[in-house]
């Protein structure tokens, strides 16, 4: 394809308020017909100058900032942050900690892992698959009120471990929501995979080409998509993801059926290791003792960390300068490799039918990219 | 991953420091002028060819930009992070795009936020976030946002606000709390 459109073409705007784009982003293209002849992704509809604002505020106010980088998957963000301004200031968090950071980065990668199958299908005109699925996600949100009071925005990783313990019976009523989720998989999986239009929608459809993957940092279901065992949980082990029995979900086609079918995967996935956490937490303190937060202060340094959200590697640069402050904070989500360079690269050739359903299936997030 | 530094430096390129932040990440610093040979070798000869993260500090204080490339080698997941200072005023430095195409997006970022200027790079200048940015590149050190917040937006009528800093310090019993 061309790097510039043809002569003859219609440009189109899709987005930013649109039912077929991820949050709040356009993509500008230009169509011959149906198809695709060139693509470029907008953003700034969400700008809120999050990393600016960190350099302004003392690192325990932080906190409300950064969750909001991801919506459906906060947790990543509060990890990523919390644990390399631990490695900045030579902090060690209790083993306990550890595996509470665990179970709810797990329960946020399955909360969003879920809501994006039903996106996924609702992309194709399958309304009523994200209507079962954002039940079951709202059953996790249950959890997470109960756990941090929050449902959305959780904020319950915070320097030193977690800001507190499991409340009694927790374990009992997660098992439930996990057997609820379980219960309703085959259903699922009949009204999407067993789908016809789904199948002649998704297959051969959105191809991202494996030689892409390293070029371009591709990671995550997007990857795993093209049978490449990315998992940053595994390559580069963090928590007590080590101590955890759980497979890497791959598939060859490369295309949107297959990045569905490794998202169907990771939910079963993400049920095993919760179930594992809550049979092998050990007990202990939930926080290790810290400094006066108002007046925390890092030595200078600086460090990249990384994590696996359900979209793929999530990494965080952080600088400090011996003051009480981020020198620098810039956030590099799984989206900002996958909406830009890698979609504008799959656009060209693309059916205008099928852009939706492209974007969708790399869990593409504005507020992510633009930050 | 020492071993890739020793052959840098065994190859005439001056590392002028090393730092090892944890097992798998090691910083090094190299001079502006050598970024973009130092950063073809590695790609080129090394198992670091994934251009993971790019960014920019401004250390205004000592009048510079860093340029911070952060390299990850896929066999192992090992990170090599390479910085580079560039003069602050000038502002310009070596692109990326056609060592590693995302360097684009990032050198697009880094252009409309810091007012840096990648000489050959397709998109710096278009908006990114910003459209119709007038003032100083916002992520500078020296943009005030509070400064471009009363200058911007005019103030309700009748709005009664609560300082927070004084709020705050008189919930904690202290003084002077935030942003001194």
């Amino acid at each position: 394809m061309t790097e510039r459109p043809l002569e003859k073409h219609t440009q189109l705007w899709v987005g930013p308020q649109h039912p077929g784009i991820t949050g709040n982003m356009s993509v500008q293209i230009w169509v011959q017909g149906d198809t695709i002849q060139l693509g470029r992704t907008h953003v700034g509809y969400l700008h809120r100058g999050f990393e600016k604002l960190v350099e302004r505020r003392k690192f325990i106010q932080a906190f409300p900032i950064v969750c909001r980088i991801c919506v459906p998957e906060p947790d990543t963000n509060e990890y990523l942050l919390t644990a390399g301004l631990e490695e900045l200031a030579g902090i060690e968090i209790p083993e306990r900690a550890k595996w509470l950071r665990t179970l709810v980065l797990e329960l946020a990668r399955l909360a969003a892992t879920v809501q994006a199958l039903g996106g996924q299908a609702g992309t194709l005109g399958l309304g009523v698959v994200p209507n079962w699925t954002y039940t079951l996600r709202d059953y996790i949100l249950d959890r997470f009120e109960e756990l941090s009071g929050g449902r959305v925005y959780h904020m319950y990783i915070i320097y030193g471990g977690v800001r507190r313990d499991i409340p009694e019976g927790f374990f009992e009523r997660l098992e439930g929501t996990l057997k609820t989720i379980e219960e309703r998989l085959p259903a699922l999986d009949n009204l999407i995979f067993d789908n016809a239009v789904f199948q002649k929608r998704t297959q051969g459809v959105g191809i991202v080409k494996p030689e892409w993957i390293d070029e371009m940092g591709i990671s995550g279901p997007t990857a795993r998509g093209c049978g490449r065992p990315i998992d940053i949980r595994r390559v580069d082990p963090y928590l007590v993801y080590p101590a955890l029995d759980f497979d890497v979900i791959t598939a060859d086609g490369c295309d949107i059926w297959s990045r569905t079918l490794v998202r169907r995967g990771d939910i079963e996935q993400s049920i095993k290791i919760i179930r594992q956490i809550m049979r092998q937490i050990p007990d202990g303190p939930f926080c290790a003792r810290l400094p006066n937060m108002l007046h925390w202060k890092i030595p200078t340094g600086q460090t990249y960390l990384r994590a696996e959200a359900s979209r793929g590697e999530m990494g965080y640069y952080m600088v400090t300068d011996g003051s009480d402050k981020l020198r620098r904070m810039h956030v590099r989500g799984p989206s900002y490799v996958h909406g830009f360079s890698l979609l504008e690269r799959m656009l060209p050739g693309l059916n205008i039918a099928d852009l939706s359903a492209t974007m969708v299936s790399m869990q593409t997030c504005p507020p992510e990219m633009e930050r | 991953m020492k071993t890739h530094i020793e052959t840098l430096k065994r190859h005439q390129f001056e590392v002028l420091w090393t730092h090892q932040q944890r097992a798998n990440l090691i910083q090094i610093g190299i001079k502006a002028e050598q970024t973009l040979p130092v950063l073809t070798y590695l790609k080129t000869h090394t198992p670091f060819v994934q251009l993971t993260h790019y960014s920019a500090v401004d250390w205004i204080e000592d009048n510079e930009f860093q340029l911070t490339y952060t390299l990850t080698n896929p066999q192992t997941y090992e990170i090599l992070m390479v910085c580079a200072r560039i003069d602050r005023e000038a502002a310009t430095a070596d692109s990326l795009h056609k060592l590693w195409p995302q360097a684009v997006t990032y050198e697009h970022e880094m252009g409309e936020m810091f007012g840096l200027k990648f000489p050959g790079s397709p998109r710096v200048g278009e908006p990114f976030n910003l459209e119709g940015w007038r003032d100083m590149p916002p992520m500078r050190r020296d943009f005030d946002t509070v400064k471009f917040v009363r200058d911007s937006i005019p103030e309700r009528p009748g709005r009664q606000a609560i300082n927070t800093r004084d709020y705050i310090g008189a919930e904690a019993g202290e003084k002077r709390l935030l942003h001194d």
